[in-house]
């Protein structure tokens, strides 16, 4: 299965949910416990701090583990040079996408500076993923409305809407050809629900693994386990876990 | 003896969950009593029939099922009518659905309802979550104005208003965390190791049918807390907040 939402530790900056320090190994050896193969990592300090040494630093990660470990970086938007770091992650760096998080970062999906962050990614075949479930910054239909003007760029909802907004993640991504829906902290039954009812090519699955207070990343190993109780056909596990993450990531590149 | 302290009985938008489906997910997972409210068209309209439906399971349970009673509170007077009668059928604390129901926590329509939990001496549960008028600290700010009354904040603010669940706990001392999504090596260890929280302030909940309750059993019990911590998540605290006299 492959993991489409976790995290590096934060090393430099978290002040809450930061989780304990761990490295790639311990990473690893978390992934096989749950019986990922696969996990797309996303940056953590650069949520905080978007630099370049964040992703540097989340480069440096996942380079330990090429075949098994996926990096997405950060920018801050507003930066005048942030279209020229994605260029870096992606083509110097070896990162596969930008992670964005628009109420922790503190912008929204309406501003136009992000217009060339996106051309930069979709021409180097990057996949954006955001935050999403939460308003003022992070709903549905805010991130659809940026991957319409992008229709090239594959957007992905990290996290299906969460608890409340998840009927509009769903809508979003039923009319919105190039959005995507990762099932993350999304409870079970809105789970069981886009799985019925999102184009079955959709949707993804992730267990924000990397905040835990554990090396072990119990929760994240509960919630891959919890997958069993969710009341969902073989075909679906198998799309949602195995078949849909390997053809978006390969159609990137 | 383990309490789950939320569960929805009946057919809501995409979830339904009747007394004997609940019953034999207790027995498989050795919950002893859980605490059932009403459907969600039941707390959002037709609150009678949702009273009676919840009443008549709990009458029939043996004891393991004790009734929440609604009431919409715009209805007004009806409202207050309605918990009397739900009162007098054996319901023992009372639900808010803020969202389903359509008000906002401080705008006062709820007021009424609260002097009438007051007076009966029932714990509330309020849900909470991300919604603007659903949030966990304005839930604080209520509890605040009715300190001799507990309250429960149901879902503890998942997910991202996780972030308040530890300020509204701290501000108001007769408010009390969910366990229900929250992981233990995240939120609930950060809520139990608050000097000015701890463990004991916590319910344990499913919150079915919108979850995988073994789920929700299982996160509890690997929590690495101590045992009496661990009774009271599970059941003392709820208990004694039901009954404050008999606990």
């Amino acid at each position: 299965m492959i993991d489409f939402h976790t995290h590096t530790p934060a090393w430099r900056t978290a002040s809450w949910l930061g989780g304990v320090p761990f490295g790639a190994d311990e990473f690893v050896a978390f992934m096989d416990s749950a019986g990922i193969e696969q996990a797309l990592v996303l940056s953590h300090d650069g949520l905080f701090d978007a630099t370049p040494e964040a992703n540097d630093d989340l480069a440096a990660f996942v380079g330990r583990y090429p075949r098994r470990l996926i990096g997405f970086g950060t920018v801050h938007p507003r930066r005048a040079d942030a279209p020229a770091e994605v260029d870096r992650m992606l083509n110097r760096l070896g990162l596969r996408g930008l992670k964005l998080h628009p109420w922790l970062q503190g912008f929204s999906m309406h501003e136009l500076a992000l217009d060339p962050i996106c051309e930069v990614l979709a021409q180097s075949g990057g996949i954006l993923l955001s935050h999403d479930g939460t308003p003022p910054y992070s709903t549905g239909g805010q991130i659809a409305a940026l991957a319409r003007r992008h229709p090239s760029l594959p957007v992905v909802l990290g996290h299906g809407g969460l608890h409340d907004t998840w009927r509009e993640a769903l809508a979003a991504t039923i009319e919105t050809p190039n959005l995507y829906i990762c099932i993350c902290g999304t409870p079970p039954y809105a789970a069981r629900e886009i799985l019925s009812r999102a184009p079955s090519h959709k949707v993804l699955f992730g267990t924000d693994a990397g905040l835990s207070d554990r090396k072990s990343q119990d929760y994240a190993v509960a919630r891959v386990a919890e997958i069993d109780g969710w009341g969902i056909s073989d075909e679906q596990r198998r799309a949602m876990l195995v078949d849909n993450p390997r053809a978006l990531l390969a159609a990137g590149r | 003896m383990i309490v789950d302290a939320h569960v929805r009985l009946g057919r809501g938008r995409e979830v339904a969950l009747e007394a004997d489906q609940l019953l034999a997910t207790m027995d498989a997972l050795g919950i002893d009593v859980a605490l059932v409210a009403p459907d969600e068209r039941c707390i959002a309209y037709d609150n009678r029939a949702g009273n009676e439906h919840v009443a008549a399971a709990a009458a029939a349970s043996e004891g393991r099922l004790i009734p929440y009673a609604v009431a919409n509170p715009w209805r007004g007077r009806a409202a207050l009518d309605e918990l009397e009668r739900a009162r007098d059928a054996g319901a023992r604390a009372l639900n808010v659905d803020s969202v389903l129901q359509g008000f906002d926590l401080l705008d006062g329509l709820l007021d009424p309802l609260l002097d009438f939990a007051a007076d009966a001496g029932w714990p509330v549960y309020v849900r909470t979550g991300t919604p603007p008028s659903a949030l966990p600290l304005p839930l604080a700010a209520l509890a605040r104005r009715w300190p001799g009354t507990p309250f429960v904040m149901g879902r503890s603010g998942a997910t991202d208003f996780w972030i308040d669940a530890a300020p509204a706990l701290r501000h108001a001392p007769n408010l009390y965390g969910d366990t229900s999504y929250a992981p233990w090596d995240t939120v609930l260890v950060e809520l139990g190791r608050d000097p000015q929280i701890g463990p004991s302030r916590l319910v344990f909940s499913t919150d079915a049918p919108y979850t995988v309750p073994s789920s929700e059993l299982r996160r509890v019990l690997d929590w690495p807390v101590d045992d009496d911590a661990r009774r009271d998540v599970l059941g003392g605290t709820i208990l004694r907040l039901l009954d404050p006299a008999l606990h």
